[in-house]
């Protein structure tokens, strides 16, 4: 048995056979037929490409009904495999230039795939990379390999890989897929995202996996701590398998709860927002009353260049259409710190986290912020569109953000285009400066979300991501809800909207403390919607109110954890 | 040799859906088809039964594009798919 460690991004816990997954990599050299063998490497070519459109077919076929989507993406391979100009170059490389069919299908199908790299639509230029998935499929089908993608598993497997890529996650055949495990990665990257969608247990970020694991040995996946087993031995299996059965009975038990609204024992009625990275998180809206934050970074992350503002305006439009009018709270872009863009070269700093991240970068990369401002203007004719600056530290921060804002909606009323004249501007709280300087804030916006996960980590002078400094990143610490409680206060005597959104709000050992201190809006990922709604009814208000009097009365972190009972964290 | 000038007005330009419309129905004409971006200066016409020229133009809203045609069925090509633009490409 081997252990392996990693970051759980999707909490479950998984075990099965391993799929080990390499996307295809044609190796394929300059080679040329022999004078006269040409017809035989054009009937080569012929032949691939009606095999590959069989399997295209199918693939059409089995998602049509499920997934409209993906067939779609197939449907648009069908279109390039039988482009006339594709076609006719490689026809022309065959017989006049004598080359071997994959070296031809290779050549042509690469400089097109860069042709459309290079156009400036953003939309485009992804397009390439379909491009190269149907060269890919004509290069294998030609050297006489099977299809080995994630598309058509033959049964249940834990998929293990360096890491997926958009397009491997987008044709996942994820009833098959029992868990996940990749090398890279990590809680707001791209196979993260989509695991939690899906529902499926991820650990992301775990070293030498790929060398470890090999097809069909057996894994098990611990997806709540975050490690991985090899070869479990019986012991391990028995411990994990009545966790497994825990976990299930729990959520089974907790969903129940899902399709309820947001309330208390008593009926006081709190709101409940979802958190997503992007509008294939959108499912579990029809649970929820708002989107308390929408993060915008997976955008940006996905090709080598900037997105611009038809590529955004496209994505917080379709959210918002996906709302259905329930509010949607965009937060504008916050990388820096732990999260770097591939668009973007930024100087590596001392100390990233107390650094030019967030609204900072934006502030001082104002066309990159205003290109980003005039798509969520544009989108928020669409539905309720909230706006939210992350990184808020003084009124200056505010301020200033609030002028780029203006400046953007002057730019639009250049161009004639409508938007929402009296869109909500607010401010995620998470410097304890803006904490306490929230009943100022107040004044001059109109709602804030507390991301606690920040808040906790500069309050506590701990980096969540250093183990060694684990003891002292403490959320649940007397400190913590004191500071919440200043916040909510501040709001709440203002009469504006505030909500938390960090990962204490998902947290059901946290929930009715919150709630005793006045919060009524409580917003997190999907997989936690049910067990927060089940925790929430669990709590009288009166009672709820006693018990955060005492929290904040307490004196360390402990001494909370232990009135709240259990293990909260 | 038939040509038309029309203006593409789609909020989006002539990609991904729209550029599949397009190309799907130039197809099914036998003359030889070629669209232009007259806004860009020295763009070459490209064919418009090929989905991957027609993305590589990567026209934008509001352009000015040349359609002409050449063969037995140049006239009607040009004038459906003249009209098919003008209607939007079955965009909203």
């Amino acid at each position: 048995m081997k252990i392996f460690k990693g970051e759980p991004v999707s909490p479950g816990v998984a075990e099965g056979r391993v799929c080990l997954y390499q996307a295809f990599t044609c190796d394929v050299y300059e080679t040329y037929v022999q004078a006269g063998r040409e017809e035989d490497a054009l009937k080569r070519y012929e032949r691939a490409v009606r095999a590959a459109d069989g399997e295209l077919l199918r693939l059409i076929d089995s998602f049509s009904a499920e997934n409209a989507d993906k067939a779609k993406i197939f449907e648009a391979h069908r279109e390039i495999l039988t482009d006339e100009e594709i076609d006719g170059e490689i026809r022309a490389a065959i017989l006049g230039e004598r080359q071997a069919a994959d070296f031809a299908v290779n050549r042509v199908y690469t400089e097109f795939a860069l042709l459309l790299s290079k156009v400036e639509d953003e939309l485009i230029a992804a397009r390439a990379t379909d491009i190269r998935d149907v060269r890919n499929r004509l290069i294998r089908i030609l050297h006489g390999e099977k299809e080995k993608n994630l598309s058509a598993l033959s049964g249940p497997v834990v998929v293990v890989a360096h890491d997926l890529l958009p397009s491997d996650t987008a044709t996942m055949d994820r009833k098959n897929v029992l868990g996940i495990v990749t090398e890279v990665g990590g809680a707001t990257s791209h196979s993260a995202i989509l695991a939690r969608s899906f529902g499926i247990p991820a650990v992301l970020g775990v070293p030498d996996v790929t060398e470890a694991f090999t097809d069909g040995a057996y894994a098990t996946v611990d997806a709540i701590t975050g490690e991985v087993y090899l070869e479990p031995d019986e012991e391990t299996r028995l411990r994990i398998g009545k966790k497994r059965d825990a976990f299930q009975k729990d959520r089974l038990d907790a969903a129940r709860y899902l399709v309820d609204g947001g309330r208390l024992a008593d009926g006081t009625h709190v709101d409940i927002g979802l958190n997503i990275g992007s509008g294939a998180e959108m499912d579990a809206i029809q649970y929820c009353d708002f989107v308390g934050l929408f993060r915008t970074e997976f955008l940006y992350m996905q090709t080598d260049r900037l997105p611009d503002e038809e590529t955004q305006f496209s994505a917080y439009r379709d959210v918002l259409q996906k709302a259905g009018g329930k509010p949607v709270t965009i937060r504008t872009l916050d990388i820096g710190g732990d999260k770097t863009l591939p668009g973007l070269s930024l100087p590596k700093e001392e100390n990233p986290f107390l650094g030019c991240r967030a609204l900072r970068l934006c502030l001082r990369n104002r066309d990159l912020f205003l290109t980003q401002l005039r798509a969520i203007l544009r989108a928020s004719v669409f539905g309720e569109l909230w706006v939210m600056f992350p990184m808020v530290g003084s009124l200056d921060d505010l301020r200033a953000a609030k002028d780029a804002l203006s400046e953007a909606m002057r730019m639009l009323d250049q161009r004639g285009v409508p938007y929402d004249k009296t869109i909500k501007t607010g401010v995620m709280i998470e410097i304890p400066s803006a904490a306490l300087m929230a009943a100022d804030i107040a004044a001059e916006c109109d709602f804030a979300s507390v991301g606690t996960n920040d808040l906790c980590q500069y309050l506590n002078a701990a980096d969540r991501m250093n183990p060694d400094v684990k003891a002292y990143y403490q959320s649940f610490s007397p400190a913590m809800f004191r500071m919440l409680k200043m916040i909510f206060d501040a709001f709440i005597s203002a009469k504006k909207p505030v909500s938390v959104c960090g990962e204490l709000a998902g947290n059901p050992a946290a929930a009715p403390v919150l709630a005793g201190l006045g919060l009524r809006k409580f917003s997190m990922n999907a997989s936690s919607v049910a067990g927060l709604k089940r925790a929430l009814r669990q709590i009288r208000l009166d009672d709820a109110r006693e018990l955060a009097e005492r929290v904040c009365a307490l004196d360390t972190e402990r001494a909370v954890k232990s009135l709240l009972g259990g293990n909260p964290v | 040799m038939y040509a038309k000038t029309v203006m593409l007005k789609n909020a989006s330009g002539l990609h991904a859906r729209p550029a599949s419309e397009f190309v799907a129905c130039a197809k099914r004409f036998d003359a030889k088809i070629f669209i232009r971006n007259l806004d860009k200066p020295g763009a070459a016409p490209a064919n418009a039964k090929s989905i991957v020229r027609v993305l590589a133009e990567g026209i934008p809203a509001d352009t000015r594009i040349e359609i002409s045609a050449e063969g037995g069925d140049e006239t009607a090509a040009v004038e459906r798919l003249a009209e098919l633009i003008a209607a939007g490409l079955g965009e909203d």
